[in-house]
């Protein structure tokens, strides 16, 4: 169990775990609320990734993370990711919010 | 382990985030399963069938375990309205925080006064 500290390394990984064995490899998010502590872990059972963090911004860029592995659990290993989580999807979700331009 | 469709499955999960904000945890694992156990699919296999995959979405408070699957058609349906649930219940992580403290202090009161300024604005409007 390795905890990684930069986040894009941590994306990069869990992909590459994810890719290297589909049937085996899962995506774990756990969130305690009373400590204010998200852990994230991809794992195929012999090998084991871990991000852990409290920070708010940390939680925005897991959304992509987690559109990724939709993407790639719902449509197979071999789905495009490169689109997910880019600008297009963010922006196409929060759409009834609202977020007007400020004049 | 309740097998669930998608939207009560995010109802039932939003429950879990409101039972766990004094103590306990959610987690939610997702997985690229067949449903299917290894004995069937080997049967598949030899038979030449076609295994088809979907995501497997499990969540537990360490009590209750439900489960929901989502396939290629539904699945960003699911991830946006999953994406909002997240935004709404993980309110205890930390804003992003700021080098000079009294800073920090000042942007309160500029939030507080923005607030104020921007209902001006929209009445001025």
């Amino acid at each position: 169990m390795v905890y990684i500290a930069s986040w894009d390394d941590f994306v990069e990984k869990s992909v590459q775990l994810f890719r290297a064995d589909p049937e085996k490899t899962r995506y774990v998010m756990k969130y305690r609320h009373c400590d204010g502590k998200l852990v994230l872990k991809v794992t195929d059972d012999k090998e084991c990734i871990k991000f852990k963090t409290d920070q708010a911004q940390d939680a925005k860029k897991m959304e992509k993370l987690n559109n990724v592995f939709f993407t790639l659990m719902a449509r197979g290993p071999e789905a495009d990711i490169s689109e997910v989580g880019g600008k297009e999807q963010a922006e196409a979700q929060p759409a009834k919010k609202g977020r007007g331009r400020k004049q | 382990m309740v097998r669930l469709q998608p939207d009560p499955f995010l109802n039932e999960l939003t429950n879990m985030f409101e039972r766990t904000t004094e103590k306990g945890s959610v987690w939610v694992t997702l997985k690229h399963s067949s449903d299917k156990s290894k004995v069937q699919r080997n049967k598949m296999k030899t038979a030449g069938e076609k295994i088809e995959y979907r995501c497997l979405i499990r969540a537990t408070d360490g009590k209750k375990t439900i489960s929901t699957m989502v396939g290629a058609k539904d699945h960003q349906r699911f991830q946006s309205s999953y994406a909002t649930i997240l935004k709404a219940r993980m309110t205890a992580l930390k804003k992003r925080e700021r080098k000079d403290k009294r800073k920090a202090a000042d942007s309160d009161k500029k939030a507080d006064s923005k607030k104020r300024s921007s209902a001006a604005k929209k009445a001025s409007n």
